[in-house]
């Protein structure tokens, strides 16, 4: 495992070097990502200047809620960027070196780089975190920090698990590009308001089947104190459950792999 | 043990059978047909430690199929696959450190980072000292060039110089057994010829090759056994020199006559033999089936019509019996001996 980790942490370094030599590239990527949250900001202020709060969630709880999805978000492009590279990598056969070199071939394809967009996000979403935070009612104690570290900690594990599980499906759909990782992945975008405006259908949908629920509104609303709070402490073990699936999908997938060619 | 040895390998590829245009493909998307294509059937092959084994057929023969199943990459439909004790597929990881590959037409090297940072990855993945990375990257500096090219990025690289970077990402961490897949495929003369200088090298420390080529060169060079397989079957093994003694029947005689001789005189005394008349009018070469007839036999034949200045047999080249392979002509193995003219005979394709 530690060596795993550090084959992860020496590709993706080596990547970052590469990015960071594009200057350009960097500040155009990072200011992209921050004005995607900002967007995000400028429609919840919307919507909230018709209504003052929206089924119980006020304007900083609603952008608390929106900052940890996009906060989240952050961390995909950061740390999993090459996983949008699998379809590609399946379709023309470049799973070929990966699968004869001694290191599991996910944590290669994971670490095959990185997106600078992730650092917008980042700070836009973080900074939405702060102003949430500050401005919405909460008991603080030892605990509850160390609870809201913990939930966010898990609630990055699901997404980026779901990046692979969306990712692995292309060994079965085939195809160039990830079409169902970008359905799946954009589908959670929902998440980012408050789960309770929408109707009993998507909310079983994204509590049960894509655990989208659990990514930012269950873990805000343990913070926060809402209804039902305590789902929110279940995300742990939703994460381990979605990094369970993921890497059997995958695994599952590699062994469909018929490169290309004969 | 051997090295390698493999078993009734098998690769079946499952291909979707489509109708032409647009209604083909969504007739295909209700009524879902497949079609089996057998990419390698029932190949066996043991390759021991040291040897060096070039692996030839026509495009689509099996040849890369048969790497990406002896390298782990394809699992096998059946038979069995053995490399240094070990089942690639499965034992993925132990394999992995006993083994190089290099895929000519593709790159291993990371797209976008420089060749000294593609390297160090793999230093990292096959666990190398700092000591050990430093001298293989001296000796591969060494013979294959490679210090000019290690600050420069991957895509940025010609195909010279991917290929010498590539060869030194298969062999960085000394594998016992080297897979190269079409090594010199698009390589200019030079490059070509330091290519395969390494790989005699390679050989020479005692690495055990395995190479798929369409570049004849390339076998005479560096190999010194010779498979070829044709529609996913072995159709012979064995030592380079056996095969042309075996199969490159046609000779080639080239003779300087006393006077100006008419070729076709010449072939009234030698029938079911090619005559042809060369630049000079007393020059001449005659084209025979060492099968069927023997060069004193032609020797004594022109003899009878004119006295013979100077003669040259050309050496049988390889050439001459992969593109037989290649043409379709060979189809079985001819076992040597006295029934061998018989056997030839059924070999070839009416």
């Amino acid at each position: 495992m530690r060596r795993t980790l550090r084959i992860y942490r020496r590709s993706l370094g080596a990547h970052l070097r590469a990015v960071l030599e594009y200057e350009a590239d960097f500040w155009i990527l990072v200011v992209a990502g921050l004005l995607f949250q900002v967007l995000n900001l400028i429609f919840l202020s919307a919507v909230f200047s018709h209504v003052p709060a929206l089924n119980g969630w006020s304007f900083p709880e609603a952008v608390l809620l929106a900052g940890t999805y996009g906060f989240v978000n952050g961390l995909g492009p950061l740390f999993f960027e090459g996983t949008w590279r699998l379809a590609g990598k399946i379709n023309h056969g470049e799973l070929d070196y990966p699968l004869i070199r001694p290191a599991p071939v996910l944590v290669q394809v994971v670490s095959a780089g990185i997106g600078m967009h992730g650092v917008g996000d980042l700070i836009g979403g973080g900074a939405m975190i702060g102003y949430g935070l500050a401005n919405s009612d909460i008991a603080w104690s030892p605990a509850r920090i160390g609870g809201a570290l913990l939930l966010l900690a898990a609630s990055a594990t699901i997404l980026l698990s779901l990046i692979v599980l969306g990712n692995a499906a292309s060994f079965w759909v085939g195809g160039n590009h990830p079409v169902f990782a970008m359905t799946l992945i954009r589908t959670g975008d929902m998440a980012k308001y408050p789960l309770s405006i929408y109707g009993v259908a998507v909310r079983a949908t994204f509590t049960v089947l894509v655990p989208y629920a659990f990514i930012s509104f269950f873990p805000a609303s343990w913070l926060l104190g809402k209804e039902s709070a305590w789902i929110g402490l279940l995300t742990p073990l939703v994460a381990v459950y979605c990094v369970y699936l993921a890497r059997l999908i995958f695994r599952q997938g590699l062994r469909r792999y018929d490169s290309a060619g004969h | 043990m051997s090295l390698v040895e493999a078993q009734g390998l098998t690769k079946i590829f499952r291909r979707p059978e489509k109708d032409p245009g647009l209604r083909g493909s969504l007739k295909h998307l209700v009524q879902r047909r497949f079609k089996e294509f057998r990419a390698v059937d029932g190949i066996d092959l043991s390759i021991e430690a040291g040897e060096s084994v070039a692996y030839v057929g026509p495009n689509g023969a099996g040849k890369s199929t048969t790497i990406k199943l002896l390298t782990g990459i394809l699992v096998p439909t059946s038979g069995t696959v053995r490399v240094a004790g070990a089942e690639p597929h499965t034992d993925r990881m132990v394999n992995a450190r006993n083994i190089g590959v290099l895929f000519g037409q593709r790159t291993q090297l990371w797209w976008d980072l420089p060749v000294r940072e593609s390297l160090a990855l793999l230093r990292d993945m096959y666990d190398l000292s700092p000591a050990f990375y430093k001298q293989r990257l001296e000796r591969l500096d060494d013979v294959l060039g490679l210090a000019d090219l290690l600050p420069v990025v991957a895509r940025k690289l010609s195909l010279g110089q991917r290929m010498r970077a590539d060869l030194a990402a298969a062999l960085l961490h000394q594998p016992k057994i080297v897979y190269l897949d079409e090594p010199t495929i698009g390589l200019d003369i030079s490059v070509k010829d330091r290519v395969r200088q390494f790989l005699r090298e390679l050989r020479q420390d005692g690495t055990t090759l395995m190479l798929t080529t369409h570049d004849l060169g390339d076998i005479e060079d560096v190999c010194e056994r010779i498979v070829i397989i044709d529609e996913g079957r072995k159709i012979f093994d064995g030592p380079l020199a056996q095969m042309k003694d075996r199969f490159a029947r046609v000779r080639r005689m080239r003779l300087q006559l006393a006077e100006p001789t008419p070729v076709e005189k010449l072939a009234e005394r030698l029938p079911d033999v090619e005559v042809v008349a060369g630049d000079a009018p007393t020059e001449v070469t005659v084209t025979f089936d060492r099968f069927t007839h023997t060069a004193g036999q032609i020797i004594a034949g022109v003899l009878d019509v004119v006295e013979v200045g100077e003669l040259h047999l050309d050496e049988p080249a390889i050439e001459d019996v992969v593109r037989k392979v290649y043409a379709g002509e060979l189809l079985r193995i001819p076992e040597p001996g006295p029934a061998r003219d018989a056997a030839e005979r059924s070999g070839e394709r009416a």
